[in-house]
């Protein structure tokens, strides 16, 4: 593609300065489609039930009031009551939110407690600088898990998260990690030449694997000479001071420069896959109103201005993601039509479904973008007044990628969630 | 149609001999009237047999073979065959399958697999003669490997990909650097970790200071949520091998009523040292100070944490660890009224929070009196090593590794890894990757990477990836199976000279090996994959209804259930047919309190225990098999008719088909699910199969979710969290109705629902429960059943494909017979049979 990129992009309409598209660049045969981009935001102690599902199902519901700063989003969000893992009450099980599995269950699944976000990670991964970015502040929720149960550590301090996306490598980083390519390109090489010699030894019916195992080397050479172009691209260049200028780093303007950041990752292809999670342990305190801790705010005994606290960090979790999200839908996608919301699958929600009660049973779940047909607000239980296991709204997500199964860990179906093809 | 086909029948029946004669007329006078081209019973005429067995309808012949030996064919209540004549179809029948297998044996050649994620980490460990792949979880990064039936040995299942190369890439440059030490050696330091020095720290590293657990000298381990660290040691600056001293006692062991806490006061409390992913516990003494003593060679950035392992401390609450307080209060209580008084009234009315709750569990934390692991200092020293370059790198690469030996030195590790002579000028390649390495990474990083390209070379990853040298080709096999990792010295000498050529010499070998512990891993995966017991927390008993499964983390002693009558199984070279008819298992307290048996130790131990009620005893009444089949608050003998078929009898009912539409059952009627199947069979497209399938499993219906026994149903309505009163449930139906939702049941005040677990199989034969069913699987028929698919399932491990070649299986079931089915006499025969050795 011998055309100048920018020139192209604002031939379709992009106004804006666009970011350098990291992924776009290489090779002459990459025809440009649209990326399909998974967002997830997530808490330990679910909702305040009363202020975040509406009275109404369908529609025409009032907006309530947790989730007000959504409201512009009304039309293309759908919020799903009556969802759960099947998990006992209490603290603890909140680590399930992505996958319906207890890690101490996680052996009776072939690929563990994987999360829906490392899955489909695993998918868009390649194509990326990032296969996927996992980010909160001060500590994690416990919320990725990799398909060995193993537990990936978010990003937890906004500065490191900044190095890691958007700093670029010392000269002599680009040249260890470059070392690093061209010496497992050697390796296969090596490989390669015995390969020939095994084919030559083997039976025919042996071939089959071999030819398996000679794909892989060859799909893994031509990724190698992928990423060796990554290593001298410079990242894009991205300024988040703004957030760090004021008199007081408060939790609001450090969460701005994370979902900012993720933001400007999604815009510039560096990944497509991003979770942010809000822990437990941060001080909200200099959230409107705050004065108590998020995890005394949910046993708040019903007392009017407890809950009001409560409702208050709960509905900054949710503009935090709002903000983000009226960002993405500010930009055109390019090469496709919509806005870059439009194609990124957003969910927001949290493994408890409310800390007050400690109820695991009926999960707070919204998602939002991705280009469905949304349903506004969905009564999931079955005809027999069952509650849908949430990973059945995970096989509809993965679907929505691509992957080609139709189950999820505890699924029994899938959500009936279509979308503008 | 039918004439003409009766004709080829004698024609054949000509050919194989004049005693045959009658058959194929005794064939269509009892099997032809279901079973033609017109009725099509069950998907079959006769005239799909042909006039001989060929490749494509073998497995027919086969079915009808067993179908008839075990009377199920034809139903009584449709054709009265005589004894004789049912020999003389059995005779003919299987003159006609050996007579085709003869025809067409031939070498079995199982094609190679990829090593699973097991049999990688145990192989690239004994390739580098390290300990295991080290402490910095340098496999975790490798896609988890696909179970087929079970078996992680499953060459279909074990895909590959550029993904997966890519991980084994860097998992194996991972174990390599922290087992090839470069430059300086690194100073040895001190750290003296005095209790100051000891802190807690939760899951998402989180420090914690919990004030009511530590004095002066000493810290414990209360949460099971917490573990403790090193402050001035949290991660090892290097690799290398560490002197860790940890001095450690265990306090009061038997103070609180075991059934409270969850501990046995029989059990040892026990610490967990965690380093990185290697485990090492623990017994600690009570009340006096053990110190113990690790020597380990660890990873940089390991990092090493304690704490306290246990299946108790989650009886109170939701099961997490701050309400066990509880159980504080409630002892002082009744044993300490002074002290009880005076937090109630001293103590509480001062507290920060829940001053109106005496008894919230906040106000007793420091009064806790749980078993648990006291913590009073430790000491760590490192990276030591016995020399530079330490030991065992000298060991891989001599003490001063040259680019012009590295052929010499590169050889006995690719043998190792490729688990064969090398062949002329394959070494090439890599010793001139060695080479060309050496002068811009230096010598030691140069040899890492021939050792990389040796360990991600086909020859290593694929089990048996070329025709190669048979000898060779065996004893990898042979120590796959028996240890899931790569063949040592003595077996490949054994098998190149000849000496495992026989069935006597295989059964030694495999004898000696399960005896002296160098087939743990077998003892272990086989059983694991035969019985799928990774299935046993799929579907999980409901946490509500059986809160002891869950608490009590269940599933871990029903699996130690079945591992452990396996083991005696073969140390014993007991009859394999004792699974299905030992009276007696092994049990613990906790397991006892599932089959409620009284009168057992109060520990956590296994122990042979014999039933005297003919209702368990053997695999039929584990736990762990009952659970596996149930679903969360209900259960299935259909499930479980299928698992007995499919994994103790060697049976495969074909799925339902997929144009049968069937109906979800409603919850809200109290049916029992034999109503419920009744109803369903009664449909006759269905009925064909399930006549055949239901009888298996109902015997086990008084066997709840968890295995326990039970006379009656008990209905669990989960539509509402627990504890909804019928009150609440009628407001929220109000609601629905609004809604024009369905709904939700009510409470049943029904009668309870008597069980009924009888049922009559298709031969005839009928059980009015579990006692009387089990007998009939003793049968001689069910035996050889029993026999032949334990001898499948065998094969499916070693093979990673489940052969077909009912003929040989049928040979190793004779000689397992001759033997009395003695299971370690039954191992051998399969090694040492064609289908095993390929040949």
């Amino acid at each position: 593609m011998n055309m100048d990129r920018r020139a192209f992009l604002k031939g379709i309409g992009g106004a804006l300065a666009l970011p350098l598209l990291e992924s776009f660049s290489f090779g002459s045969t990459v025809t440009p489609s649209a990326p399909t981009r998974f967002l997830v935001v997530g808490n330990p102690f679910g909702m305040h039930p009363d202020n975040f599902f509406p009275k109404e199902f369908g529609h025409d519901y009032t907006f309530p009031k947790t989730l007000r700063s959504l409201e512009w989003l009304r039309d293309r969000l759908t919020l799903l009551s009556h969802t759960d893992h099947g998990m006992v009450n209490g603290h603890g099980r909140e680590v399930s939110f992505l996958n319906g599995i207890l890690p101490e269950n996680s052996m009776a699944y072939p690929e563990k407690n994987i999360s829906i976000d490392q899955l489909i990670s695993r998918r868009t991964g390649s194509k990326v600088r990032f296969p996927s970015i996992n980010a909160a502040l001060e500590h994690g929720i416990r919320m990725s898990w990799n398909s060995n149960g193993v537990e990936i550590k978010p990003h937890t301090d906004p500065q490191k998260l900044f190095d890691h996306l958007f700093l670029n490598m010392t000269p002599e980083e680009r040249g260890i990690r470059r070392e690093l390519i061209e010496r497992n390109g050697s390796i296969l090489d090596t490989v390669g030449d015995q390969l020939v010699s095994l084919k030559h030894k083997g039976s025919v019916r042996d071939r089959e694997r071999l030819d398996q195992y000679e794909t892989s080397v060859r799909e893994l050479e031509r990724t190698f000479s992928d990423r060796k172009n990554w290593i001298d691209k410079d990242k894009p260049a991205y300024d988040i001071s703004e957030h760090f200028n004021d008199y007081e780093v408060t939790v609001e303007n450090r969460y701005n420069a994370i979902f900012d950041m993720i933001g400007y990752a999604f815009r510039t292809d560096l990944t497509r896959v991003a979770t942010v999670a809000f822990p437990n342990q941060l001080s909200y305190t200099d959230v409107n109103g705050v004065t108590r801790g998020y995890h005394a705010c949910t046993h708040n005994g019903k007392k009017p201005d407890v809950i009001a606290e409560l409702v208050a960090i709960e509905s900054f979790q949710i503009a935090q993601l709002s903000r983000l999200l009226q960002k993405l839908d500010a930009v055109t996608e390019p090469n496709a039509q919509g806005s870059m919301l439009d194609h990124t699958v957003v969910l927001f929600g949290s493994g408890m479904g409310y800390g007050g009660t400690h109820s695991n049973r009926n999960l707070p779940i919204l998602v939002a973008g991705g280009g469905f047909k949304h349903r506004g607000h969905v009564d999931t239980r079955n005809s027999a007044g069952r509650n849908m296991p949430l990973c059945n709204l995970y096989v509809t997500l993965q679907q929505r990628f691509g992957i080609e199964r139709d189950t999820f860990n505890t699924s029994s179906g899938a959500f009936d969630l279509p979308y503008h093809a | 149609m039918r004439s003409c086909f009766l004709g080829s029948w004698l024609f054949a029946a000509l050919a194989a001999g004049s005693a045959l004669l009658a058959n194929p007329a005794l064939m269509e006078e009892h099997c032809g009237k279901c079973h033609n081209d017109e009725e099509l019973k069950g998907d079959f005429s006769l005239s799909h047999l042909g006039q001989n067995p060929d490749r494509d309808n073998i497995f027919l012949w086969e079915d009808g073979l067993e179908f008839v030996t075990a009377e199920e064919m034809p139903p009584p209540e449709k054709s009265e065959l005589s004894h004789a004549d049912r020999k003389h179809i059995i005779l003919f029948l299987k003159q006609n399958v050996r007579d085709y297998h003869e025809r067409n044996a031939g070498p079995e050649r199982v094609g190679p697999r990829r090593l699973n994620n097991r049999e990688l980490a145990n192989s690239i460990a004994d390739v580098l003669m390290i300990e295991d792949v080290g402490t910095h979880q340098p496999v975790a990064n490798l896609v988890g490997d696909t179970l087929e039936d079970g078996f992680d040995t499953n060459g279909n299942a074990l895909g590959m990909s550029q993904y997966h190369l890519e991980q084994y890439i860097a998992s194996i440059r991972r174990v390599l650097d922290a087992t090839l030490l470069s430059g300086k050696k690194p100073a040895a330091k001190r750290y003296i970790v005095g209790s100051d020095k000891l802190q807690l720290t939760n899951l998402s590293d989180r420090r914690r200071a919990v004030r009511a657990n530590r004095t002066e000298e000493s810290i414990d381990l209360l949460d099971l949520r917490l573990y403790a660290y090193f402050e001035n040691f949290e991660t090892a600056p290097e690799t290398g091998r560490y002197r860790i001293r940890i001095r450690a006692t265990g306090i009061d062991r038997g103070i609180y009523d075991a059934e409270e806490t969850g501990m046995y006061h029989g059990d040892p409390i026990r610490l967990r040292v965690h380093l990185g992913d290697r485990i090492r516990d623990f017994d600690l003494p009570d009340g006096e100070i053990l110190e113990i003593e690790l020597d380990e060679w660890i990873a940089r950035g390991t990092r090493v944490l304690l704490s306290h392992p246990t299946d108790g401390l989650r009886m109170k609450g939701n099961g997490n660890f701050k309400f066990q307080y509880r159980i504080t209060r409630d002892y002082l209580e009744k044993h300490n009224r002074e002290l009880y008084q005076y937090v109630v009234r001293e103590e509480v009315p001062v507290a920060i929070r829940r001053k109106d709750r005496p008894d919230h569990w906040v106000h007793w934390t420091k009064y806790w009196q749980g078993p648990r692991p006291r913590l009073f200092s430790a000491e760590v020293e490192g990276p030591l090593y016995e020399s530079w370059p330490p030991k065992r790198q000298v060991a891989l690469l001599g003490q001063e590794p040259r680019v012009e030996n590295a052929a010499g030195i590169l050889r006995p590790i690719a043998e190792r890894a490729w688990r064969r002579e090398l062949r002329q000028g394959e070494l090439d390649p890599i010793v001139k990757l060695v080479q060309s390495s050496a002068e811009t990474l230096g010598m030691i990083e140069a040899f890492k990477e021939g050792i990389v390209a040796i360990l991600v070379s086909p020859s290593f990853l694929l089990i048996n990836p070329e025709e190669g040298d048979p000898a060779d080709r065996f004893a990898t096999k042979l120590s796959y199976f028996l240890r899931s990792r790569i063949p040592d010295e003595r077996i490949l000498t054994a098998s190149r000279s000849g000496q495992l050529d026989s069935y006597q010499a295989v059964r030694s070998e495999v004898k000696r090996r399960l005896g002296n512990g160098e087939a743990e891993e077998f003892l272990k995966e086989f059983p694991y994959a035969w019985l799928q017991l990774d299935r046993i927390n799929f579907m999980s008993p409901d946490p509500d209804h059986f809160p002891l499964y869950n608490r009590k983390r269940l599933s871990e002693d029903m699996i130690g259930e079945v591992l452990h009558f396996f083991r005696h199984a073969v140390e014993n070279n007991l009859p394999v047919t004792e699974f299905l008819s030992a009276d007696y298992s092994f049990i613990n307290a906790d397991l006892a309190k599932v089959y409620d048996v009284e009168r057992v130790a109060q520990d956590s131990k296994l122990r042979r225990h014999a039933f005297k009620d003919g209702r368990r005893g053997g695999l039929l009444g584990m736990g762990a098999f009952l659970t596996l089949t149930a679903d969360t608050l209900g259960t299935s003998p259909i499930h479980r008719a299928i698992y007995v078929m499919e994994n103790f009898l060697g049976i495969h009912p074909s799925p339902p088909p997929a144009d049968v539409n069937i109906e979800e059952p409603d919850v809200r009627q109290a049916k029992t699910i034999k109503e419920i199947l009744s109803a369903h069979a009664a449909d006759e497209t269905c009925a064909s199969c399930h006549r055949n399938i239901d009888p298996y499993g109902y015997a086990f219906e008084n066997f709840d979710p968890v295995g326990a026994w039970r006379d009656e149903y008990t209905m669990h309505i989960r539509t509402r969290p627990s504890g909804t009163t019928p009150l609440e449930i009628q407001k929220e139906n109000e609601r629905l109705a609004k809604l024009g939702l369905p709904p939700l049941a009510m409470p049943s005040e029904d009668k309870p629902i008597p069980v009924d677990a009888s049922a009559t199989f298709r031969n005839g034969q009928e059980y009015r429960d579990i006692v009387e069913y089990r007998r009939l699987l003793q049968s001689e028929v069910n035996r050889d059943r029993f026999v032949r698919c334990f001898i499948g399932k065998l094969l499916t491990y070693a093979n990673g494909v489940e052969l077909e070649n009912y003929w040989e299986l049928e040979k190793i079931l004779s000689k397992s017979a001759q033997h009395d089915y003695r299971i370690v006499d039954t191992i051998a025969a399969v090694i040492d049979s064609p289908l095993f050795r390929e040949e």
